[in-house]
């Protein structure tokens, strides 16, 4: 074998060896084919990369005096993109916003439910309830769910204090909470709140 | 004769001996023979609290019906443990108002009831109006007849002492295992060399063999000559450069696919525990799954809807209060707050649209289908690949999910017509390979 086979072969080994680097694996994301392409230019909020050296080799705007990836509004809070709604603006929706306060669960019993049972509403009701619901106050609502074992404090629906509470109070603790239980306003939009509510009634009447 | 009689005797007698003996201690060990301390609980009963069976049946059902979402016996849940409340509370008769109406109670201004409603963080104790003093004795009757629970410590260190060793053993037992089995091929392999040896000596010391036969006996086995041989090296190099091509077009092939990225995130969150031990519903922390295109980092809101009360010890939770500057002494929420820098896995390309609900909501595929056995996963990893070929590969093969779904009527009408009533309509029969579906 002379010098140039040896080089050749040398960089077969060193070409592969380098390739097979490039799968991710662990904390690497692997090697990226055309970067510019994969790493948004607008402000994502679920992807944002802070660190301004980031695609410092391939940048092609040296005047913006950040790397290529860089992708966070300086002006935000922390830099985040994702930003909370601005104090007093309310959502355009169907639902008029929900404004009675935490501590008065007498006012809020008094509030109907505007939607009507059908067997859509109570399928989906306990669609949404299997979803946000039963891990906590389990199927039937016996306060036995599997996170409700643990956390403690759940009640069952059926249970003298609770079995006879009517909708609007079912839709306020869901809204802000009560006791132990945390508000899901964040989480279960007003319209599904109230399809919850109809089914909790079934389970209370069981 | 007599002396052998006489110890087969004392042999009887011993055993005999040992027999009661043993018998005396199961007895006493046993509890079936050991004396029910029936009398001394009967003694200790507190004034007006019944040992009756049923009493205390109906006073379990009443506890847990209506009790346990705030009380436990031994346990300071969110309201008092209640195990000993007729020691500690002024009078019976106080138990039986604060249960009928506490907030009547409290605004009397009775010290006692107000020094409870400020300990316990000013949570006003639900009415029950329906409950007098027979049912209330019935439910302290029942939690007099519950035992304190064992100290958990000495439980949870024999467990897991014990899991520990049993895993020692298993990797013990494999090793075992294999050495035994390599031994036993070395052997083989020895005793199979000895015969070879043997018998090419028997043969060499025999003359009446033909001269091919003694070509074959005397054969000696060159094997510097056998590599060096055109045709092995030929074999190697083929061998050498078809792994190197397969490795080099493999690692080609990893260039812009991130399967398998598995990045250590600044809190440990482990979907095993979450998704697999608990069963919490996907949607419950990823709420926009089914409203739009991100399934959604939760915000921690909504870890704290279980974790302001579970595992608040926990350095990984104490990350969490850190970073909404919630304090769990007091339970109080700071104005400090600095948001938790989740590393996003599944980075798909900005040159492809992707949109959790079409797939989800509409087509109403599982979650599992493209992120594998999240329930599984203690740390998670991208399980698809994410590519272009894959993602097209679903839609050859998927059907459309066109069931209850009055927006597919007409394309179903027409995919009919077209291509016949038997035909499955494809993804891609409604457009799912037209670029701009993803690329625009």
């Amino acid at each position: 074998m002379n010098h140039n086979q040896t080089i050749k072969s040398l960089f077969l080994v060193a070409t592969v060896a380098f390739l097979t680097g490039c799968a991710a694996k662990d904390d690497y994301t692997g090697v990226e084919y055309a970067p510019q392409m994969y790493h948004s230019t607008p402000y994502e909020p679920l992807s944002q990369i802070t660190d301004k050296s980031q695609g410092e080799w391939l940048d092609s705007n040296p005047e913006d005096e950040h790397g290529e990836f860089y992708n966070s509004n300086p002006y935000n809070r922390k830099g985040m993109t994702m930003r909370e709604p601005v104090a007093g603006t309310v959502k355009r929706a169907k639902y008029a916003p929900y404004r009675i306060p935490k501590d008065s669960l007498e006012m809020a019993a008094k509030v109907v439910n505007p939607l009507k049972a059908s067997d859509e509403v109570l399928a989906k009701g306990k669609a949404l309830y299997d979803r946000y619901c039963e891990h906590c106050h389990g199927g039937k609502g016996k306060g036995d769910g599997l996170v409700g074992k643990v956390f403690k404090g759940v009640p069952s629906y059926t249970s003298d204090a609770i079995k006879n509470k009517p909708e609007g109070h079912i839709f306020h603790v869901i809204t802000h909470g009560k006791g132990r239980m945390g508000s899901h306003a964040s989480q279960v939009s007003v319209e599904d709140r109230w399809k919850i509510v109809k089914y909790v009634q079934t389970l209370q009447k069981q | 004769m007599n002396e052998k009689k006489t110890s087969i005797m004392t042999k009887v007698k011993f055993t005999r001996l040992t027999f009661l003996l043993l018998f005396t201690l199961f007895a006493v060990n046993n509890p079936l023979f050991a004396q029910a301390p029936d009398g001394d609980a009967a003694a200790a009963l507190p004034a007006g609290l019944s040992a009756d069976p049923a009493v205390i049946a109906k006073g379990k059902e009443i506890f847990t019906g209506n009790c346990t979402s705030c009380h436990a016996v031994h346990e300071k849940v969110i309201g008092p443990a209640l195990f000993g409340v007729w020691d500690r509370a002024p009078s019976r008769e106080w138990i039986y108002n604060f249960v009928k109406n506490s907030t009547k109670v409290i605004k009397s201004g009775d010290p006692y009831a107000v020094k409870l409603y400020n300990e316990y963080k000013k949570t006003q104790m639900t009415s029950f109006q329906n409950y007098g003093p027979a049912e209330v004795d019935a439910v302290l009757s029942y939690i007099n007849s519950v035992k304190p629970p064992e100290p958990p410590t000495t439980i949870s260190t024999t467990d897991g002492g014990g899991t520990g060793t049993s895993t020692q053993a298993d990797g013990g037992y494999t090793t075992a295992i294999l050495t035994i089995l390599i031994i036993v091929l070395v052997l083989i392999l020895i005793v199979l060399g000895l015969m070879v040896n043997v018998l090419t000596k028997f043969l060499q010391d025999k003359e009446d063999l033909a001269e091919e036969d003694k070509e074959v006996v005397n054969q000696k086995s060159d094997l510097g000559k056998f590599f060096t041989s055109n045709g092995v090296i030929g074999i190697f190099i083929f061998i050498i450069v078809a792994l190197s091509m397969k490795a080099g077009i493999d690692g080609l092939f990893t260039v812009g696919v991130q399967q398998n990225y598995q990045p250590r995130q600044p809190i440990a969150f482990s979907h095993e525990i979450h998704a697999g031990q608990y069963e919490i519903d996907c949607n419950y922390c990823h709420t926009g799954v089914r409203k739009a295109k991100s399934a959604n980092i939760p915000s921690a809101n909504i870890c704290m809807n279980c974790h302001s009360a579970i595992k608040t010890e926990s350095p990984e939770i104490a990350k969490i209060y850190k970073a909404i500057d919630f304090d769990p002494e007091t339970g109080e929420y700071g104005e400090n707050t600095k948001p938790i820098e989740w590393v996003r896995i599944h980075n798909l390309p900005d040159l492809a649209y992707f949109n959790h609900s079409q797939h989800v909501e509409v087509a109403k595929l599982e979650c599992e289908t493209c992120h594998g056995e999240i329930k599984e996963m203690e740390v998670v990893y991208q399980y698809a690949p994410l590519t272009m070929g894959w993602c097209i590969n679903c839609h050859r093969e998927t059907d459309v999910n066109t069931k209850g779904n009055g927006y597919y009527t007409k394309l179903v009408q027409l995919h009919k017509e077209s291509k016949g009533g038997k035909t499955p309509m494809k993804v891609e029969d409604i457009g799912g390979l037209e670029c701009s579906k993803c690329h625009y």
